[in-house]
């Protein structure tokens, strides 16, 4: 008996030592167009060449206050079974493909498309092409107009602003960061970045206003006694 | 990359089991406290009691007693066994059906409850059920259909049927959630509501597929190319995948890890960070599993048990490889095992502490920065692995045992002179941002301050000077280095923040005498300054003259920029630094000038002594024949602005000195000052000849007097300049003529008059005696007028004074005398202005009331009609 209440005590660790991620977010796309690269150029900020993902990888980024667990899929065909579970209760899905590969963007609707379904409702989907700085004029591209009219399609319920789609390039860092700033505004609208300001606003704003009302109650007390 | 986590140790062996039949091979087998029971192929249960026993030397061996054993007599191999044992009993399923032995005897029980048609069956671990007596089971069927059954010590009871879309293969439970492989794919079901979830497909060829609960709603499932999938209840992934090899037959979960049984190795991954951290090389391995946190491996013939090393042993080995955070992620999951939360703290603290040495002998310097820091190192360790800068009667000894085996800094650079500069620097910036707390909670503020400076002097001497005022350090250890580095002036400095003002002078007095040099040393200014504020009087006085044959001028600010609160002291009266002093006049003029014009003494021997050096001075340089026109000239300013400005002087005895001198405007002040401006004047007019001077002296002597005094002294001034005795004064016309003509209003125009000579023309005093008369005539209209305006308003009086009296008084017969209140008989009588009428001979007083008393004015309105 002993020996089974510590070991419901490790469970209870672990699920303890487990941070409770506020928003979950994970990238899409056929094999080797870049995703691994693309999240590790967010997340360390330098270009390096990744291996084959196996199942699926995972990092925990903190955004202000906020956990985000970025959920990196394999685009191999043979785990493509396994995506699904990685989609469940996913607020936002980056869809990626190799601007230099038009293969790659055509099974973005046709392989990919069908595991969004699991994600949650109204989730936001970004689509980037990447590679771009490999996009010279010899190889046929996927236009801008493309990608921003399938993007359009994805998002057809969500009142947005611009479209979420971007040209990125993980080894310039072109539009990286971009991305997921994106997603994060778009999922967290009321967190504000930059919470150094408005406390001194208010600050300065409630100092000047307790000065008066503090000489309005003493003015007011005057008039009660007499 | 990898750590030892597990002992394979055998417990029941080959030869032991299976000595009398031959062929007889494990199938399954099930553990429960010690009775430990195995399934054969061919159908026996055989019961064994398990000891564990823990040597002195850390290992633990198995020593395994058989108990009994079972023939079921089917034939066919027992597939699956497990214990349930609040209910003694033990479930077998053999030839596809579910029964159950008593599980001490192994006899069947009673009432022989069975299920047939069974594939697989699996315990609910986590059941929704509070009943101590009864177990939840859920079998697995060839036909579609997952049976939920509770089970108590006799019976069998049947729950719930749950249908599948493919025949169930194998599963495991959690709550009311069913995780099961199907043919070809998994699925979680839930037998409540019967909702089920599709997790995904596997290809029954190359996977054989595995479900085992790992913890509270989360399962581990073989997937695809040989990955371990992680899935909750929801049917959500909270976990990358792990790697295995295709071949993993079975696994389990015991804290932290998750042991992966394949035919040549069992593996042992994190669940932390989801890598491999050990391989065990094992043949023949068919199953494996966790029992109550033991985990016990068959093969087809023998068992062996997998022991986890104790986790501080791990972590060890881990920091040993320098393997540092998977160490310290290793030392926070183990966290709750038999320590209390103080206990553990103190463990994690002197882990990362260790942790942090071995990134310290690494140069990584942040994250060893980071781990002193979150393990509140005490800085003295770290401290002590620099050579000397320890303070030599510093109480501190390293920990036992040592948290590292680093011999001192020198040794881990290799006498690198650039790789032990980088670990100073680093001590002085962790000292720099750790001070504050780390001297407090450690109380070692002495040694932290006394190796900064240390390293200071060494490194950043610019740090050392704003240092050495905040800091407690140890003076005979730091003296001794900064003599060594050449820090002289901060040594001074350490000398003076611990009140050694002596030993803080010296220092001094052999930087300004160039007997040692450092680059930070301001100068003697310094020094001055220093002496200024020292409240050390007699120490004051030793320096003094050292400083003042230095430079006289600096010296002196000794005694004028003394702090305004200073307690007075004897040796600091003014006198007695006059006394000491006056072997330098140029000292001696400067603290007098201090007195008087800062201090504003009022004493006259100060201001005489200040005049006297003056005139002294300015004599010298008259004498000398080399000294330039503008010394003499600034130095005779000085003079004459001090005989100007000060009143406190003895005017005759500089007087003397200077009358026999062609010091003329010095004598003009000084006769001034004695109230002698005929004198003054004359010396300015005809010694000077510098008529600006004098009219300047006139205005400047008469300020804040009245114009009579103006008056005469322009007078005085015109006379001097009109005197017939002065042999040349013809010279002098043309100032009186501008001085007449500019300054007349200031004039007495008929002692002019009387003063000009009679040869001179009207035209030259035309502008002085048209404006003479001009303003005579003004004045005169001017009192003219204001007479007028008097009368004026004197008659307006009177009317009013008429006016208020007259008012008409009938005497009749009964009006009386308000005094002696008779009737009148004369027509004279007596009317005051209050209207009271007396008898003539009544009013004894004709300013008072005799009724009333009132007073009336005795020179305004007269009250007698």
């Amino acid at each position: 008996m002993l020996v089974c209440a510590q070991l419901t005590c490790y469970i209870k660790s672990v699920n303890m030592s487990k941070k409770k991620a506020d928003l979950k977010v994970f990238i899409l796309g056929e094999a080797n167009v870049g995703k691994t690269t693309l999240l590790y150029r967010y997340i360390e900020g330098v270009f390096q060449d990744q291996i084959s993902t196996i199942g699926a990888s995972f990092f925990l980024k903190q955004w202000g206050k906020r956990h985000v667990s970025l959920w990196d899929t394999a685009g191999e065909e043979r785990f493509s079974g396994l995506s699904n579970l990685y989609c469940r209760g996913a607020s936002a899905v980056i869809m990626a493909f190799d601007v230099t590969r038009p293969s790659s963007f055509h099974s973005l609707r046709s392989r990919f498309l069908p595991l969004v379904e699991y994600a949650n409702h109204n989730c936001l989907v970004v689509v980037t092409a990447t590679k771009v700085d490999l996009a010279k004029d010899t190889t046929p591209i996927i236009t801008m107009a493309q990608g921003l009219e399938f993007t359009k399609t994805l998002n057809k319920e969500l009142q947005l602003t611009t479209v979420p789609y971007f040209e990125t390039s993980s080894k310039t860092g072109k539009d990286v960061t971009e991305v997921f700033e994106y997603v994060f505004r778009h999922c967290f609208p009321d967190e504000n970045l930059h919470k150094k300001t408005p406390p001194v606003h208010i600050k300065s704003r409630s100092s000047t206003v307790d000065l008066e009302t503090q000489s309005n109650d003493e003015e007011t007390m005057k008039v009660g006694c007499c | 990359m990898s750590i030892k986590a597990f002992e394979l140790v055998p417990t029941i062996e080959r030869t032991k089991l299976l000595s009398d039949r031959a062929k007889t091979q494990i199938e399954c087998i099930e553990c429960c406290g010690k009775n430990l029971y195995i399934g054969t192929s061919d159908c026996f249960v055989v019961h064994y009691i398990v000891d564990e026993q823990h040597l002195p030397n850390g290992k633990t061996i198995y020593d395994s007693v058989k108990q009994g054993h079972k023939y079921l007599g089917l034939k066919k191999p027992v597939v699956q066994l497990k214990v349930a044992s609040a209910l003694n009993r033990i479930m077998v399923l053999c030839d596809n059906t579910l029964t159950m032995l008593n599980m001490f005897d192994l006899e069947p029980i009673v009432t022989g409850a069975k299920v047939k048609g069974v594939t697989a069956f699996c315990l609910n671990q986590n059941p929704i059920s509070n009943n101590p007596f009864s177990v939840e089971i859920c079998v697995a069927l060839r036909k579609k259909l997952l049976q939920i059954y509770t089970v108590t010590e006799d019976r069998l009871n049947h729950v719930k049927d749950v249908a599948t879309q493919d025949p169930p293969v194998t599963m495991s439970m959690d709550g009311t959630f069913v995780c099961a492989a199907l043919s070809t794919q998994y699925s979680i079901v839930n037998y409540d509501t019967a909702n089920s979830t599709d997790l995904f497909p596997y290809d029954s060829e190359a996977v054989k597929p595995f479900v085992q609960r790992i913890s509270k709603e989360e399962f581990l499932l073989s997937g695809p190319s040989g990955l371990g999938m992680f899935v909750t209840t929801e049917g959500v992934s909270q976990r990358p995948p792990l790697q295995w090899s295709e071949s993993v037959s079975s696994y389990c979960y015991v804290h932290p890890y998750i042991v992966a049984l394949d035919s040549e190795f069992i593996t042992v991954h994190s669940i932390l960070d989801q890598q491999q951290k050990q391989s065990i090389p094992y043949q023949g391995g068919i199953y494996l599993d966790e029992y109550e946190g033991r985990v016990f491996i068959a093969s087809l013939k023998e068992i062996y048990a997998l022991v986890p090393i104790a986790w501080e042993k791990q972590v060890t080995s881990l920091l040993a490889d320098r393997r540092v955070s998977e160490a310290l992620a290793l030392a926070k999951n183990a966290k709750k095992v038999g320590l209390t939360r103080e206990q553990f703290q103190r463990m994690y603290r002197r882990l990362q502490q260790q942790a942090g040495f071995i990134e310290f002998a690494q140069q990584h310097f942040d994250e060893c920065r980071e781990l002193f820091k979150t393990g509140r190192l005490d800085v003295r360790e770290l401290i002590s692995l620099y050579p000397f800068l320890m303070p030599q009667r510093s109480s501190f000894t390293r920990s036992v045992p040592s948290l590292h085996d680093i011999a001192d800094v020198r040794q881990l650079a290799r006498n690198d002179a650039t790789t032990i500069k980088t670990y100073k620097e680093f001590l002085m910036s962790y000292l720099e941002e750790n001070k504050a707390d780390a001297g407090k909670s450690n109380n070692c503020c002495m040694e932290i301050d006394t190796a900064l400076l240390k390293l200071y002097a060494e490194l950043d001497p610019s740090k050392l000077l704003m240092f050495i005022g905040k800091s407690v350090c140890k003076l005979s250890d730091c003296v001794e280095l900064l003599e060594k580095h050449e820090r002289f002036h901060a040594l001074g400095l350490l000398y003076r923040y611990n009140g050694q003002h002596a030993n803080a002078l010296q220092v001094w007095k052999r930087l300004t005498n160039g007997e040692v040099t450092d680059v930070l040393f301001p100068g003697l200014e310094y020094v001055v300054q220093y002496l200024s504020s020292l409240s050390d009087h007699t120490l004051v006085w030793q320096y003094t003259d050292w400083i003042i044959q230095k430079d006289e001028c600096l010296g002196v600010q000794i005694f004028t920029n003394r702090p305004a609160n200073e307690t007075p002291s004897d040796k600091l009266q003014p006198d007695n630094i006059l006394d000491q002093l006056h072997r330098y006049p140029r000292a001696v003029i400067t603290y007098l000038e201090y007195l008087v014009f800062q201090k504003k003494s009022q004493k006259e021997k100060y201001h005489t002594h200040l005049a006297v050096l003056y005139l002294d001075n300015v004599f010298k340089l008259l004498e000398s024949s080399t000294s330039s026109k503008e010394n003499i000239d600034r130095e005779r300013c000085k003079l004459r602005h001090m005989l100007q400005t000060s009143n406190l002087y003895r005017v005759q005895l500089l007087l003397g000195k200077v009358k026999e001198t062609d010091m003329y405007a010095e004598s003009a002040i000084l006769y001034g000052k004695l109230g002698d401006h005929d004198k003054a004047i004359r010396i300015l007019v005809h010694k000077l000849k510098d008529f600006g001077q004098a009219e300047n002296y006139c205005i400047l002597n008469s300020k804040g007097k009245d114009s009579f005094h103006r008056k005469q002294l322009f007078h005085t001034l015109l006379s001097v300049y009109l005197d017939p005795s002065y042999e040349r004064r013809d010279l002098l016309v043309t100032p009186a003529v501008n001085l007449l003509n500019n300054n007349q209003g200031n004039f007495d125009a008929t002692k002019v008059l009387q003063l000009i000579p009679d040869n001179w023309s009207i035209g030259l005093l035309q502008s002085f005696l048209a404006s003479t008369v001009r303003k005579h005539m003004h004045d005169f209209r001017t009192t003219r007028l204001q007479r007028m305006l008097s009368r004026g308003e004197n008659l307006i009086v009177k009317k009013e004074s008429i006016e208020s009296q007259r008012e008409a008084l009938q005497l009749v017969e009964e009006k009386s005398c308000a005094v002696c209140d008779r009737s009148f008989d004369e027509p004279t009588f007596i009317r005051y202005p209050n209207g009271i009428i007396t008898h003539t001979q009544c009013a004894k007083n004709k300013h008072v009331c005799p009724v009333t008393g009132k007073l009336f004015s005795t020179t305004k309105r007269t009250s007698a009609s």
